[in-house]
């Protein structure tokens, strides 16, 4: 490790000896191995496999909206693979992807060499995994948020499977959460001095655990409504329920659910950008506050998912819609201390080159798009307006959860690779994997909001003639199949350079600056 | 035409910030990894851009409750609330007064003389409409785009919505925009605008079904 490396402080050290982990693993070590990187590494590869069950549902139906009236899917087999895309890339891919690269980064950062707990992180890898087989043998087709009392009355005999699911997600993501927590008070670090990364395990560890509890409990919920465990119901109104009860007990996971995989993305922008860039980030305390203001803010903003739902100009509302606003504040502090760190110096070229930076940089970009759109969102005039149930809301979520979330994993991944396969991916393929992902997302995510501003309502197989929905369509469906295509140049690319890549470098992103008067200009820190 | 909540009054001008604060940031974004000159911006300088945020959380909120009260006040006439108050009396203020029934899957529309239309409700240009939306089944959504206008109906709530009647005769459509179930997507309605003279026009006019 070069010192520049080792002088950086908190979040600097993020460095591993290149070798081939994957290529060393027996079957064994797959399945049952307690050791950080080989857990950390099945997750990431399971995630990826999710990822493309995920996306392939998703390019089916992308294929059947492309232009008005039924192709090929009908009502039923079109809700079924749009509730498991939703379901599978939350649940199976995003979460478990994030948390992962946490697992595999943590230990280094913190200094343990370890991972606490990890008989925990793979009880909570084997109960998604059962979880995930539930749901595809259910294949529940309610949507991912499960609306009490449509979810229990689809006329699907294995229903109870996707409920069932649910509850074990729940568990899943608890223990993760417990696991997170664990490893981000780890280290031993005076106060003050504690990894920005290990700030965000804590405080996403905490909101793992508590926000999933009312998730488990509308699983369970939903489980004994629907199999009518008692005579009174929960949330079936026809038996005494309260659908109310329901919308505020699944958003109160719901909202943090967003965050769950958000945060850890935002750790591994602290954690690599000082390690690309050579120096520390412009501020550790605007970091350090951000995450704590985002893991309270989480939960109580959950009912503006709901909005529309009664007379909502009430007081209650107001203060979960000025709250929501204020949210607002800690992803701006955490946006300007990304850019005002890439404005601190210059940027080395050997940054400017290497494939996570480039997706670092973009994911910025999406995070700045989909989040400047959220603050209208969040007001109840726009939303009771054109904002509600339309494409405007996958817009949205689309530019957090893929733009941002999704590719700030993916720029994880990247800087990863070299440490656990001891070879370097293939740049041309990267860049290929990289364009085509910016420009599919961009069109798929400008194409949402455009038909989310038209009125285009979410959720349908099938849709009306009207002026613009079905260009809307088009333009989303070609983005949909760019990123597929970058996603099939990506795992190419990581299959391939596995066995025939060149044999990474002792440091494989050293810091390198082409011009030598900014060479001078850095300030050897 | 009126607007039920006027997307061209302030909420176009907070539409108008979101896209400005997009830009900026990408700007800002972009200039940071383009620009030859570097800089390290100062403390002050996020602690302004914090409460530029404030200034704007507060203009939000306070655009968005006008303009929200403003409709609501609308539902408010005669009555001090016409919400949950179904006497009637409140509902003077209207030219027309419809029941709604959402259901899986379509809307029942019940006019004043108890005459029931399913999933098409005919009003005269301009007329202030009001629609009393009950469901009797699960959680839907009652939508009309050309009036600018949702809301999301409960099985054990009543939500009111009110509209103003497009000039222009016609045919527009209502939609449900919360999934209800497998027939989601054919759970619409048409808003038939009647002009004086053209009933018989109507196949013609607005969109294709």
């Amino acid at each position: 490790m070069s010192d520049a490396i080792k002088n950086h402080g908190p979040g600097m050290l993020a460095h591993w000896t290149p070798e081939n982990i994957v290529g060393e693993t027996s079957i064994g070590d797959i399945l049952f191995s307690n050791d950080y990187r080989k857990i950390a590494l099945k997750g990431i590869f399971t995630a990826f496999i999710m990822l493309a069950l995920g996306g392939f549902f998703a390019l089916a139906f992308r294929s059947e909206l492309t232009v008005p009236g039924v192709q090929f899917l009908g009502a039923k087999v079109y809700m079924t693979l749009m509730t498991l895309h939703g379901m599978v890339m939350v649940f199976g891919f995003l979460i478990p992807l994030v948390v992962s690269i946490l697992y595999f980064m943590l230990p280094k950062v913190m200094g343990t060499e370890k991972l606490y707990w990890s008989g925990l992180a793979q009880l909570s890898y084997w109960t998604l995994i059962v979880a995930a087989v539930l749901l595809v043998i259910g294949r529940p087709d309610f949507t991912w948020t499960a609306y009490a009392p449509m979810s229990f009355r689809t006329g699907n005999p294995y229903l109870w499977m996707g409920h069932v699911a649910i509850i074990l997600v729940a568990i899943s993501e608890f223990l993760a959460g417990a696991v997170l927590f664990r490893n981000g008070i780890s280290g031993n670090f005076k106060w003050g001095e504690l990894p920005l990364m290990g700030w965000a395990a804590t405080t996403v560890g905490l909101l793992f655990m508590i926000s999933v509890l009312p998730l488990g409990f509308a699983g369970y919920g939903l489980l004994s409504d629907g199999l009518h465990w008692a005579q009174t119901a929960f949330f079936d109104p026809s038996r005494g329920g309260s659908i109310e009860r329901f919308l505020y007990i699944f958003w109160s996971y719901g909202h943090p659910a967003v965050y769950l995989p958000f945060v850890p993305a935002i750790a591994v922008i602290y954690t690599i950008m000082p390690r690309l860039l050579g120096h520390k980030m412009w501020s550790y305390w605007s970091g350090v506050v951000a995450f704590i203001l985002l893991a309270l803010g989480a939960m109580p903003i959950g009912p503006h998912h709901f909005q529309p739902v009664h007379t909502i100009s009430g007081g209650y509302e107001r203060f979960v819609q000025i709250l929501t606003m204020l949210v607002f504040i800690p992803s701006v502090l955490h946006v300007f201390n990304w850019i005002s760190t890439l404005f601190m110096a210059p940027i080395p070229a050997s940054a400017r080159r290497a494939i996570p930076f480039k997706f670092m940089v973009m994911s910025i970009a999406f995070i700045i798009y989909g989040g400047a759109t959220a603050f209208l969102n969040a007001q109840i005039a726009p939303d009771s307006d054109f904002i509600h149930n339309t494409y405007w809301i996958p817009a949205h979520f689309h530019a957090m959860f893929v733009g941002f979330t999704a590719q700030m994993a993916i720029a994880g991944f990247y800087y990863l690779y070299p440490y656990f396969t001891g070879r370097m991916f293939n740049q041309a393929m990267g860049n290929w994997h990289f364009w085509l992902w910016q420009i599919g997302l961009f069109l798929k995510i400008t194409g949402m909001g455009v038909a989310g501003y038209i009125y285009f309502p979410r959720w349908v197989y099938d849709y009306l003639d009207m002026p613009g929905w079905m260009e809307a369509q088009i333009v989303i469906t070609i983005g949909g199949y760019m990123v597929g295509a970058g996603f099939l140049i990506f795992i190419f690319n990581v299959a391939w350079s596995a066995r025939w890549g060149k044999t990474a470098a002792a440091d494989p992103w050293p810091l390198e600056m082409d011009d030598p008067a900014a060479q001078t200009a850095q300030p050897a820190e | 035409m009126e607007n039920a909540l006027g997307i061209w009054g302030p909420q176009a001008i907070m539409m108008a910030i979101t896209a400005s604060f997009t830009v900026l940031g990408l700007i800002m974004l972009f200039a940071a990894i383009l620009m030859k000159r570097r800089w390290k911006p100062s403390y002050a300088f996020e602690f302004g851009f914090i409460a530029v945020m404030l200034g704007l959380v507060w203009y939000a909120d306070k655009l968005s409750v006008g303009t929200y009260s403003a409709y609501q006040q609308n539902l408010e006439e005669g009555t001090k609330r016409v919400s949950g108050n179904y006497d009637g009396v409140g509902e003077q203020a209207f030219d027309r007064v419809f029941t709604v029934i959402a259901f899986q899957w379509g809307f029942g529309f019940i006019n004043e003389e108890e005459e029931v239309s399913r999933n098409a409700v005919i009003v005269e240009p301009g007329q202030k409409v009001l629609f009393k939306i009950v469901s009797n089944d699960v959680i839907h959504g009652f939508n009309i785009p050309v009036a600018q206008i949702t809301a999301e109906i409960d099985p054990d709530a009543q939500r009111e919505v009110w509209i103003t009647a497009p000039d222009e005769p016609g045919k527009y459509l209502i939609q449900c925009v919360n999934y209800c179930g497998v027939g989601h997507a054919q759970m619409k309605a048409w808003l038939v605008v009647e002009g004086n003279e053209t009933t018989a026009s109507l196949e013609t006019e607005g969109e294709q079904t």
